[in-house]
């Protein structure tokens, strides 16, 4: 029975912060995690790792084709798990990961060259065809290889309750991957996100970087497929990084806010949707509600930003 | 230095299979002050990413000081098109600055205290001292400009490319940054810029450099800034060249 | 194929998913057009929560009217998308977030309202839960006559507005100042525009679904585009495309899962029109006689074959030797350029014009600057290339030269020199 079943919002996060602090201090085993605590660290650590890399892609104007890796790892997963077996219901392991992230984000790059150099249709078309034309492949091959016509449904919206603990695993790990990336290279992303002739004359290549930042997205993705479907990860990789930089100035600043809100918003989506299940015996998809509660904030915070500033200028300026 | 600073033999780049530069070979001494002109698409941004090292010629040499980009790197500073920039990026006046030190600080190291102090004196020599905690969204045109050239300062570097300084900018910025650009070329360094206004050639530059495509001409404004040169430049001839380029990319393409 | 229209089950889906065609291949024209076609992708996942409330809202007011359930889906769907796009120019004008970071930004939160509140619905009303589903990836087959009332009204809607303002929209779209200085009111066609947008997407959810809708506005314009530069052929063609990807896909719809082995899986009809449509745009691309790979590859091919024809031509004339083909040979004598190995009078005339130019072409280069040691190569190229107004241009400018760089004479009908006299100057 979890320790959780029968709480409120109110009861859950001290209840939460206590447990945490048991773990920490070494007096809760890891494998005695309820499973809202599972819940609430990877959807954290998911978010985290969204925030990181989703601010490198605003900042670089990419985020379309984030929207575009969200929608092609279904077929990199069900490449994958073809052949490995079992779609959906086993947790993925590291290997399978990597080589799907790095299947999709190269096929996604790699077709939209091709349409678009090779054949000459305009960018906005070609990353538009490419992306829906893939995701149609994945949901009829899903169809009919599982033979389950809801197939669909369940790949868009994904389960948070049905998280477990290799979940945690995975993404902490490519939580980790990108904090490690991105601070290691930091200088680099900067100039690249700013000012892509300085980076280049500095030898600093665009095309290399671009190719990293498409593989830690897609890794990203494909971690959290399962707890959030592939399409509600973008609200993650391009609002908290809206809602960071409605707070500061500064490139380093808007990470760490991004990040701060992933993890706290998950907190708060997780510990919503037990009080929702116990008040009212209401089942929501977690999910859905981080991405709204990620819309609530950015709406909360843009308007206050709106009221400051009207005493100084008359246009929100950024 | 004996070598020049840059020098460039029969330096051929394709666009598309059809020639963008042409057999262009030009030496340029060291402490000149170069306008590189020529009209639209005859390859003057081709020429400045040729010398960046950024496009692979189909054939010729480019030397700096007598020896290749890879060696002399740190020693190019490269000022970009104001307007290639999104000026709406979190950072602060001082941030873009620094920036210019990322090439010689290397991977993994972060600016110093010392980095900061010549950043603040790169800001003064262009008037832009005050500004240094400004969001680069709240600056004009010419104060952008400015930035961008502290920027290419603190580099440190022997040679300075720079793509359009003075477009969209005041008359008191241009003002100043040809007051500075004299200063550094009576420091002994070598400036290469694409310039596009005919009429402050005279007063601007020492040398200048005439594209289109292939080199009309190169060498002190005096002597290569004639009427005669203009006209092959810019004139009508240089339309039917510009056309026949075309041309000659459409066939390899297949486009025609 | 007869059965498709008239088998009183059938017909419904197949109307319904070509009346979608019809709407999303025109105005996915304009947005193609513009270079905003991933606004389409915005604005239909922006539908998704639309369709939700009002089915949860509709349920409940007339549980038992079909057509004013689907009335009321359309109109919440509506609302919504247009919330979307209302959300999309706040972010951008307003809060200055970038065009793609505010497109993704409204996609994604907009559709996890959506997703939020359908999974309410799915525990508490399986029924409804099922309803909504059905606009995710599209679901034609459950299509009925009473639909496509509804669907062919809106269809017709939309095509009627954009055929009546097609003048105007060229005009706006090739020049958009000259549109302003005739006073045209930009800023309210462009806002009718949007609001076309969004019907067609409303008309089209039900057959393709939210998710893949912005497919449609793509492939189709996509395809057209390859075959026509008329403005108004193109929206023809495009929705000509989009009406039989909508058609073929709802027939795969039904036959795949047959031919796979499982005949009462039901597959959504949204992903097989989809791959319909873009497999036609892949061929369109790829095949049309003026800008398809194919088409460009064959008239490479045909230019260097061309242009080894003439080598030969000017190797005979000048008496060099040259690899003879035995087929190159054979052109040339089909050309009327040779007769039995040796030039013919046209022949000559041509191998004439083709040193001509070479030679014109290099008195050019030195006259632009280069020395006349590197003229030969680049020369050498462009006699293959240059056109006769070029030549005449040439010849203007370079005031009719009679010698080339290398002090050869050029010949040619206005220089006086006899061919005869030039053949035997360049022994």
């Amino acid at each position: 029975m979890s320790p959780y079943w029968g709480a409120t919002f109110f009861s859950f996060l001290p209840l939460f912060f206590q447990r945490m602090f048991l773990l920490l201090t070494g007096r809760l085993a890891l494998s005695d995690l309820a499973s809202d605590e599972i819940q609430v660290l990877t959807l954290g650590l998911i978010s985290i790792g969204a925030a990181l890399i989703g601010t490198v892609l605003v900042l670089r104007k990419m985020t379309m084709l984030a929207n575009a890796l969200s929608h092609t790892i279904l077929i990199g997963i069900v490449v994958a798990y073809l052949l490995m077996g079992g779609l959906f219901g086993v947790g993925i392991h590291f290997r399978t990961l990597f080589f799907a992230a790095l299947l999709c984000g190269i096929l996604t790059s790699l077709l939209t060259q091709l349409f678009n150099h090779l054949l000459k249709l305009q960018e906005d078309a070609s990353i538009g065809l490419v992306f829906t034309s893939l995701f149609a492949l994945g949901i009829v091959l899903a169809t009919l290889f599982t033979r389950n016509a809801h197939i669909g449904l369940e790949v868009v919206m994904g389960n948070v309750d049905g998280l477990h603990f290799d979940d945690l695993k995975i993404a902490l790990f490519v939580a980790g991957s990108n904090l490690c990336l991105i601070l290691l290279f930091y200088k680099e992303w900067k100039l690249l996100c700013f000012d892509q002739g300085l980076a280049a004359s500095f030898g600093v290549r665009p095309s290399l970087f671009g190719y990293l930042l498409m593989l830690l997205a897609s890794m990203s993705a494909i971690s959290a497929f399962r707890a959030v479907g592939v399409l509600l990860f973008l609200a993650f990789l391009v609002g908290l990084p809206l809602i960071g930089r409605l707070l500061c100035n500064s490139m380093g600043k808007m990470l760490a806010w991004a990040a701060t809100f992933g993890f706290v918003i998950s907190l708060l989506s997780v510990a919503l949707s037990r009080h929702f299940l116990t008040a009212y015996q209401m089942p929501l998809s977690t999910a859905g509600l981080a991405t709204c509660l990620i819309g609530v904030a950015f709406l909360v915070i843009a308007s206050l930003r709106g009221l400051t500033f009207t005493k100084n200028s008359q246009i929100l300026k950024g | 230095m004996s070598e020049p600073a840059v020098r460039v033999k029969r330096l051929t780049v394709h666009y598309e299979k059809a020639p963008a530069l042409w057999e262009l070979s030009f030496s340029i001494p060291s402490g000149v002050l170069v306008g590189i002109l020529g009209p639209n698409g005859a390859g003057k941004s081709t020429l400045v990413k040729a010398l960046l090292n950024l496009v692979k010629p189909l054939s010729g040499e480019i030397s700096f000081f007598g020896k290749p980009f890879k060696t002399m790197q740190k020693e190019i500073a490269y000022v970009p098109q104001r307007t290639s920039v999104d000026w709406h990026f979190p950072i602060d006046v001082e941030g873009v600055v620094l920036m210019g030190r990322y090439g010689k600080l290397g991977r993994f190291k972060w600016p110093s205290k010392a980095d900061r102090m010549a950043a603040q004196e790169a800001l003064d020599l262009v008037g832009m001292r005050s500004y240094a905690k400004r969001q680069i969204s709240k600056l004009s045109g010419g104060q952008q400009q400015r930035v961008f050239i502290a920027r290419a300062l603190l580099q440190e570097a022997q040679i300075y490319l720079m793509d359009e300084p003075f477009a969209g900018v005041d008359m008191a910025t241009e003002r100043a940054l040809v007051e500075l650009f004299s200063k550094l070329k009576g420091e002994g360094k070598t400036l290469l810029i694409v310039h596009h206004d005919l009429t402050t050639v005279k007063s601007y530059f020492d040398w200048t450099l005439l594209l289109n495509s292939c080199l009309i001409g190169y060498g002190p404004v005096e002597k290569v800034f004639t009427q005669e040169n203009l006209k092959r430049c810019f004139g009508s001839s240089a339309y039917l060249f510009a056309e026949t380029k075309k041309l000659a990319q459409a066939k390899s393409t297949g486009d025609k | 194929m007869l059965q498709f229209f008239l088998d009183p089950v059938l017909r419904a889906p197949t109307l319904g998913t070509m009346l979608m065609g019809l709407a999303s291949g025109m105005i996915g024209c304009l947005v193609f057009l513009r270079r905003r076609s991933l606004l389409g992708e915005a604005l239909s996942h922006a539908a998704y929560p639309g369709v939700v409330i009002s089915v949860a809202i509709a349920s409940f007011l007339f549980p038992f009217s079909e057509k004013g359930a689907l009335l009321s889906i359309l109109i919440g769907a509506l609302i919504a998308s247009l919330l979307g796009l209302f959300a999309i120019d706040l972010l951008e004008k307003r809060l200055n977030v970038k065009s793609d970071a505010a497109l993704c930004f409204v996609l994604s939160t907009f559709f996890g309202v959506g997703v939020l509140i359908a999974s309410r619905l799915q525990m508490t009303h399986p029924l409804w839960f099922q309803q909504i589903q059905v606009f995710l990836f599209g679901q034609a087959a459950t299509m009925v006559d009473g639909d496509i009332g509804i669907y062919g009204l809106l269809a017709c809607l939309v095509i009627a507005i954009l055929t009546a303002f097609l003048p105007k929209l060229k005009i706006l779209y090739f020049d958009p100042d000259f549109a302003k200085t005739v006073g045209m009111k930009t800023q309210r066609l462009d806002a009718l525009i949007y609001v076309l947008l969004v019907l067609a997407i409303v008309v089209g959810m039900r057959s393709v679904g939210v998710v893949l809708m912005s497919a449609m506005l793509i492939a189709p314009p996509a395809a057209a585009r390859q075959w026509t530069n008329r403005f108004s052929t193109f929206f023809l063609l495009s929705a000509f495309f989009a009406l039989v990807s909508g058609f073929l896909g709802n027939v795969l719809s039904l036959y795949v899962p047959n031919w796979s082995g499982a005949p009462h899986l039901s597959l959504p009809t949204g992903p097989m029109i989809v791959l319909c449509a873009v497999t036609l745009c892949l061929l369109s691309l790829l095949l049309s006689p003026k800008t398809g790979l194919v088409t460009r590859l064959v008239r490479i091919g045909r230019f260097r074959f061309r242009r080894r024809q003439e080598n030969l031509l000017k190797a005979l004339y000048k008496k060099e030797s040259y690899s003879k083909s035995w087929w190159l040979m054979k052109r040339l004598e089909m050309k009327g350029w040779a007769k039995q190995g040796a030039l013919s009078e046209v022949g000559i005339r041509e191998a004439e014009k083709l040193i001509r130019l070479h030679r014109l072409w290099e008195v050019y280069l030195v006259h632009m600057g280069q020395g006349a040691e590197r003229v030969h190569a680049n020369a050498e190229e462009m006699e293959h290339i240059l056109t006769p107004e070029m030549e005449k241009e040439l010849q203007a400018l370079l005031d009719h030269p009679q010698v080339d760089p290398h002090k050869q004479p050029i010949p040619g009908a206005s220089s006086g020199v006899s061919p005869e006299a030039s053949m035997r100057e360049n022994l």
